[in-house]
């Protein structure tokens, strides 16, 4: 048995572990870089196509009230979820999106079915892979869907769906909104209520959802807080 | 009109210039799949191993990716197909991106992620705000993840995870909490001004998914928890539709 085949020992497997992932991240910053750029120039891409550019005095406005709520909610699941996927899997996570719904469940799945520990090089390898073949496994899907879309494409044009379309924003809210308030039923109703009468009081605000989200959502995590430190949060 | 514009959303030309940058996430993927796998080798651990982990990931995923595609049909609507087809292939969530675009669309003067009041400039600045406002992970990752790891790296395996709820996880829940809150009370507001459909979709909504609920935890209908949200979106939509004709 030459040295190149026999099995590493410990020590030799460490050290090769650091430089494997000292590696995966040279390459995942460099593609997670080059994605962002082709992420970030379509806008202006499909702008081409469609004789226009976007305009960047409106995009800040949208661009504020879109951070202010995802850019702390990215930074808890970045926390959370990092240690769960380690680093090659984390590259591909953050890029290939759908986190919560499928990469995290699906990572789990193939580590507690491979019984990897949670920060060994088996984790990092195994997660790795799941979320890869979650991912191309979901853009094959979506593409086949996309052409079978294409022969319904007059039927989802049709001007008879309109308020079906239209209505996405309420259809969502109302849907996730019931599986919200379930998980945080102790203290759902306050902001439900608030939210109502001050719309009903101040209907300028029914066009202003979004500085109505930050005033709501602020006001919900204060609420959540009171509760957490009066324990009432505890068996829930 | 609508349609028109709609059709412009949908030209061929679009598809392809989607169809890249999905390749090239795709690409990446396959780089990382590639790599892990020899690493996996390397490692000495056991080839059926790996290939059971990429076979159970697969099998894993189908479920919520049908999901997803009634996600951009859901969407395709008001953003056209390859926009929702990007978005949902590659970066976002179903969750992200209607609300995303709706806070875009209210954020540039439009009353809501409507198709009679876009236009090509709106929709290309839309399209701008969902994908620099989702880019927060992402830019972790560019910038921190080496240090961030090494430091977990730090710590004993297993160490890094507690099955009790901390203040960060109730957080997060009550965040979202007020999202919905917000949005309801807004078509609460409405309903007061006697435009009831935003309201009556939201409560058909709920009323699938508290179907939907009823069926996963006490009929344990498991498969149904990959489905719940789009379903309950679907059913809802369509009910707007007849009750648009009531209203």
């Amino acid at each position: 048995m030459n040295a190149t085949d026999r099995p590493m020992t410990p020590q030799e497997k460490q050290r090769w572990f650091e430089q494997y992932t000292a590696g995966m991240h040279r390459q995942g910053r460099l593609w997670l870089a080059w994605n962002l750029f082709l992420l970030l120039t379509l806008p202006f891409a499909m702008g081409l196509v469609l004789d226009t550019m976007p305009d960047l005095n409106v995009f800040w406005k949208g661009f504020f009230n879109v951070a202010i709520i995802y850019y702390p909610t990215s930074l808890v699941e970045y926390l959370i979820y990092v240690p769960m996927l380690g680093s090659g899997a984390s590259y591909l996570s953050f890029i290939t999106g759908n986190l919560s719904n499928l990469k995290i469940p699906c990572a789990v799945n193939a580590r507690e079915m491979a019984d990897a520990r949670v920060g060994t090089p088996e984790n990092e390898v195994i997660s790795t892979l799941s979320v890869a073949t979650s991912s191309l496994v979901t853009v094959l899907i979506l593409a086949l869907g996309v052409l079978l879309l294409q022969p319904l494409q007059p039927v989802l044009e049709n001007p008879v769906l309109i308020p079906a379309f239209d209505n996405v924003v309420p259809a969502l809210f109302g849907a996730l909104g019931l599986k919200y308030f379930l998980k945080g039923k102790k203290f759902a109703a306050i902001p439900l209520v608030l939210s109502s009468a001050v719309c009903i009081l101040v209907p300028a605000l029914i066009r202003q959802t979004s500085v109505l989200l930050i005033v709501i959502g602020g006001l919900t995590i204060a609420v959540a807080w009171v509760f957490y430190r009066k324990g009432a949060l505890e068996n829930e | 009109m609508e349609n028109e514009f709609l059709s412009r959303l949908n030209a061929p030309v679009l598809y392809a210039l989607v169809g890249v940058v999905i390749a090239s996430v795709a690409a990446m993927c396959v780089f990382f799949l590639v790599k892990s796998w020899r690493a996996g080798v390397k490692l000495g651990m056991d080839k059926a191993v790996l290939k059971k982990a990429v076979v159970s990931s697969a099998t894993f995923t189908v479920l919520p990716a049908v999901s997803i595609l009634l996600g951009v049909v859901a969407l395709s609507g008001s953003l056209g197909i390859p926009l929702p087809w990007l978005r949902l292939s590659v970066i976002g969530n179903l969750q992200y991106e209607v609300n995303v675009a709706q806070i875009a669309a209210t954020g540039i003067g439009l009353s809501g992620l409507k198709i009679a009041e876009m236009t090509p400039q709106a929709y290309v600045t839309i399209a701008l705000v969902m994908t620099a406002g989702i880019l927060g992970g992402a830019l972790c990752c560019l910038f921190t993840l080496k240090a961030y790891t090494k430091k977990l790296g730090q710590k004993k395996p297993d160490a890094v995870h507690s099955t009790r709820k901390s203040f960060g996880d109730w957080a997060m829940i009550a965040m979202f909490v007020g999202m919905c809150a917000a949005y309801i009370g807004s078509y609460v507001g409405s309903a007061a001004q006697d435009s009831w459909l935003p309201l009556l979709t939201a409560l058909a909504a709920a009323a699938v998914m508290a179907l939907c609920e009823v069926l996963e935890r006490k009929c344990a209908v498991r498969w149904l928890e990959n489905f719940d949200l789009a379903v309950s979106m679907l059913a809802a939509m369509a009910a707007a539709v007849g009750l648009n004709q009531i209203l």
